[in-house]
């Protein structure tokens, strides 16, 4: 019966199945397999011009606005590349090619742009002449997905060279105006599962670790206005009668630097969170742990009660803030594991492998990511979307220059070179598995959106992806070893 | 159509799928024989159940209590004797929550084993393994709808939480503007928006604005939900929420199995929201949701006059909308939502209904 239901779907939708993409799957596939091997770094020797006519080849690529010439001047590398797939647009009216060349025309600016930063040739001068070109064609918040988003990544680009872009990346929420930041951030959960899936995962494990605890208390790394709590305090309440709803106590963490309006927001969010646990009946306390920009965290401010499970919360997935500086997060989860907790969740996003290719490298990665997140968007909403373009002004703008921001700074072998996970795993703590539960509620929060969202189960974690590339990561940790001095006790 | 598909989602109601009538199906054998259909078979089933399990239920009773026309005691007692062979290793079978389809097809198996004796043995040793694996299943798509129902509960009380959000969003932002407007003297501008937005098409928030604006009271949901120009208003949080426990706003009424009422509900919520905060023109083909426009940034604290219509606006999402409006949303439901389903799914009909009747709003 199952069966006849799913036939009566598929009847019923048939003809709306494929009208987000212009390419097949296949194709999908194979671009992204194409994008993932091309070198982050173009490979200059295919073109006509040699490598030290980099400045020549640029020029004649801004001077040209006949997509036939550039088409030529690019002959060799478009050949390789499948470009139909990496810039999706709907609009089917012109030529496809013309489009794709467009977008392809961009992301060459990009990467010229991002060498004459960093690259051996480095000038500044022909970063800057590239950056204007660029402005011209771009907007943020007209035109296609590429187009919109080669806005803010040239944005992030200009703010590097004219070295505006500060060591902490700029609070979007002291930017914005607080009814912008709400309406967008109800508007990017509803569109897509990215926000969803962090908190549901690392609730649904923290809820796993804690089924036979009487308290529970949840540090917070980054509780903007603490939606994620509201189905865990849901699922506590309901759990079953062997295990009565815990007493559980969230502790949010602030820092004195990050603007005043982000202290207010946390004391609201905890009044928030107080009636909200009162509607249902979960017994709860909140607390605001206030640090100043230097002090580190840990045991010493915190205040911790004996007996309770200790879990630590850290989400640094859209629309969290985590393009604050690497220290910032570093320095929590070093303090988290100096306090023993139960249990870590982690919620990141995915970089590609980046390995060599320095700035460049790790920019056009980044590229990559974000214009795969933009295409997920739009797989469900029309391209001249006002709701998405709000999205992007509030929260994958900022976030796109911040992240370009911080690789910028980050070169060499430091934090910004592997994920958190990875940190973690080599910091003392060890992985815990993702439950089938978990996992089958992943998939059915992903069932809603498009089809192109993908889950993918690793050891101890969810990985959230837009057709082959991986997005999101949501994964669970635990000290590997449980130091008996550091135990909770009263303060 | 996804009204039609409701009751059969509900996992506990009576199986729907198999339709066929209750005549007997005879062979032409010179011994008769009878077919024991699936529909057959479950009708055996019930009554057996009903007279308190197959040792205790005689054929002359069971026939009694089927009441099916030309079936003799002679093919109730060879059929309830294999059943009660049948019963030992295959309990699971006799489970009514299991699904119809796979419940017939080991049944039938079971059937087919068991009535050439020889090779009864071997034929109950396939059967268990099928059933091992049928069982499996079954364990799989029951812990599925688990995880379904769980995550369905959750994302609720998101979206209840959701609301308090935006409710005091809006009461902020009437705070600021009540403020610049009385100091700064910048109320016209608030005006000024409020023309821009009288002028602004269709979207039925607008007119209720201006009304309220006009009005400058605390309109009551009453009032709100009267109004005719709600009539285009988004539909589907009404008509899907009508099971979401809202006790503060909706009357809520029958139960919904869908789970994306809570964004339904929040985004026509944000709808209203957006819409107070004086956005700009756009609409999303004729949907209602307006996006707050970088005019905000410059004047969105002087909308004061807009801020105490805010206060009602969350709660606007009431109960009036008839089931009219649901059709309605349903009609509109965007094309980019994708129709294939995925593999895995546990309950394709939450899916398609959920893309029937939520995300419509500006995903036009």
């Amino acid at each position: 019966m199952a069966l006849a239901i799913e036939d009566a779907m598929e009847l019923n939708f048939s003809g709306n199945s494929t009208t987000t993409t212009t390419t097949t799957p296949e194709e999908d596939y194979t671009t992204c397999y194409y994008w993932n091997d091309w070198s982050p770094v173009i490979d200059w020797d295919a073109f006509p011009a040699a490598h030290d006519d980099f400045r020549g080849l640029i020029e004649s690529i801004m001077e040209n606005d006949e997509p036939h010439q550039i088409h030529e001047v690019f002959q060799d590398v478009s050949n390789s590349i499948s470009t139909t797939s990496m810039m999706i647009d709907e609009e089917p009216e012109p030529e496809p090619g013309n489009e794709d060349l467009k977008g392809l025309r961009l992301v060459h600016l990009l990467m010229a742009a991002a060498e004459a930063l960093t690259g051996a040739n480095q000038s500044s001068e022909l970063a800057q002449v590239i950056l204007v070109r660029l402005k011209e064609l771009v907007s943020p918040t007209n035109g296609t997905n590429m187009e919109r988003l080669a806005a803010y990544f040239s944005q992030a680009l200009q703010g590097l060279l004219e070295g505006s872009v500060g060591v902490q990346g700029k609070n979007y929420r002291d930017h914005h105006h607080q009814s912008d930041v709400v309406a967008a951030f109800q508007l990017f959960q509803d569109m897509s599962p990215y926000v969803n899936f962090g908190h549901f995962t690392a609730n649904q494990a923290i809820l796993e670790a804690v089924v036979e605890d009487k308290r529970v208390h949840i540090v917070d790394y980054d509780i903007m206005e603490g939606i994620q709590w509201a189905s865990l305090m849901q699922a506590l309440v309901t759990r079953k009668d062997s295990h009565p709803a815990p007493h559980l106590r969230i502790t949010a963490l602030t820092r004195n630097g990050n603007g005043r309006k982000s202290i207010r927001t946390v004391q609201e969010t905890g009044r928030r969170l107080i009636d909200f646990a009162e509607s249902i009946g979960q017994p709860f306390s909140f607390h605001q742990c206030r640090l100043d920009p230097d002090e580190a965290f840990g045991p010493s401010v915190l205040k911790l009660v004996k007996g309770e499970a200790l879990v630590v919360n850290c989400m640094l997935h859209l629309p969290h803030i985590s393009y604050r500086a690497p220290n910032s997060v570093a320095s929590f989860l070093s303090g988290a594991k100096a306090l023993n907790p139960k249990l870590v969740t982690l919620v990141e996003e995915e970089m590609g492998r980046t390995g060599e290719g320095g700035f460049v490298g790790r920019f056009m990665d980044s590229l990559h990511h974000y214009s795969a997140v933009y295409d997920s968007l739009e797989a469900g909403l029309p391209v001249q979307d006002r709701a998405r373009v709000l999205v992007e002004r509030v929260f994958l703008g900022p976030r796109i220059v911040g992240t370009v921001g911080r690789i910028y700074r980050g070169g060499g072998e430091e934090e910004g070179e592997c994920s958190w996970g990875e940190w973690m795993g080599g910091a003392g703590f060890r992985p815990v598995g993702i439950s089938y539960f978990n996992h089958c509620q992943a998939k059915l929060l992903l069932g809603v959106f498009n089809d192109g969202y993908r889950v993918e189960l690793a050891s101890n974690k969810l990985v959230l992806g837009w057709k082959s590339r991986g997005l999101l990561s949501a994964s669970v940790w635990t000290p590997s070893y449980s130091n008996a001095e550091l135990s909770t006790t009263s303060f | 159509m996804f009204h039609a598909k409701k009751p059969t989602m509900n996992s506990h109601d009576r199986p729907m799928c198999v339709q066929g009538d209750s005549g007997l199906v005879l062979t032409t054998d010179p011994k008769p024989r009878l077919r024991w259909t699936a529909e057959l078979h479950e009708r055996f089933v019930d009554a057996v159940t009903q007279l308190g399990g197959p040792d205790k239920a005689t054929p002359k009773s069971i026939m009694r209590v089927m009441g099916v026309k030309g079936l003799t005691l002679y093919h109730l007692k060879s059929h309830l004797q294999k059943f009660r062979l049948g019963k030992q290793p295959h309990k699971e079978f006799n489970d009514h929550s299991v699904k119809d389809g796979e419940r017939v097809s080991a049944l039938d198996l079971q059937r087919n084993a068991a009535s050439s004796s020889g090779f009864m043995v071997h034929s109950m040793n396939e059967n268990l393994h099928i059933t091992e694996s049928l069982r499996r299943h079954m364990e799989a798509q029951r812990e599925q709808l688990e995880v379904q129902k769980h995550l369905q509960l959750r994302i609720e009380a998101q979206g209840k939480y959701m609301q308090t959000i935006l409710e005091k969003a809006c009461e902020t932002l009437s705070g600021e503007n009540m403020a610049s407007a009385s100091y700064k003297g910048d109320g016209s501008q608030g005006i000024v928006e409020m023309e821009a937005m009288k002028d602004f098409g269709t979207p039925v928030n607008f007119p209720c604005l201006q009304d309220l604006h006009i009005y400058g009271e605390q309109i009551d949901m009453q009032q709100l939900t009267d109004r005719s120009s709600l009539d285009g208003f988004l539909p589907t949080n009404d008509s899907v929420c009508l099971g979401k426990k809202r006790p503060s706003l909706h009357g809520g009424s029958s139960k919904n199995p869908f789970i994306w009422l809570s964004d339904d509900f929040r985004l026509q919520e944000l709808g209203n929201m957006a819409a107070c905060l004086g956005s700009q023109e756009d609409s999303f083909k004729g949907e209602h949701l307006q996006i707050p426009p970088s005019t905000i940034n410059s004047t969105g604290s002087d909308l004061d006059s807009l801020s105490d219509v805010y206060e009602t606006k969350p709660i606007l999402t009431g109960d009036a909308m008839g089931e009219k409006k649901f059709e309605a949303s349903k009609l509109e439901r965007p094309s980019p939502r994708r129709a294939s389903l995925p593999v895995e799914r546990v309950n394709p009909a939450i899916k398609g209904a959920a893309l029937s009747q939520g995300r419509n709003l500006p995903y036009g």
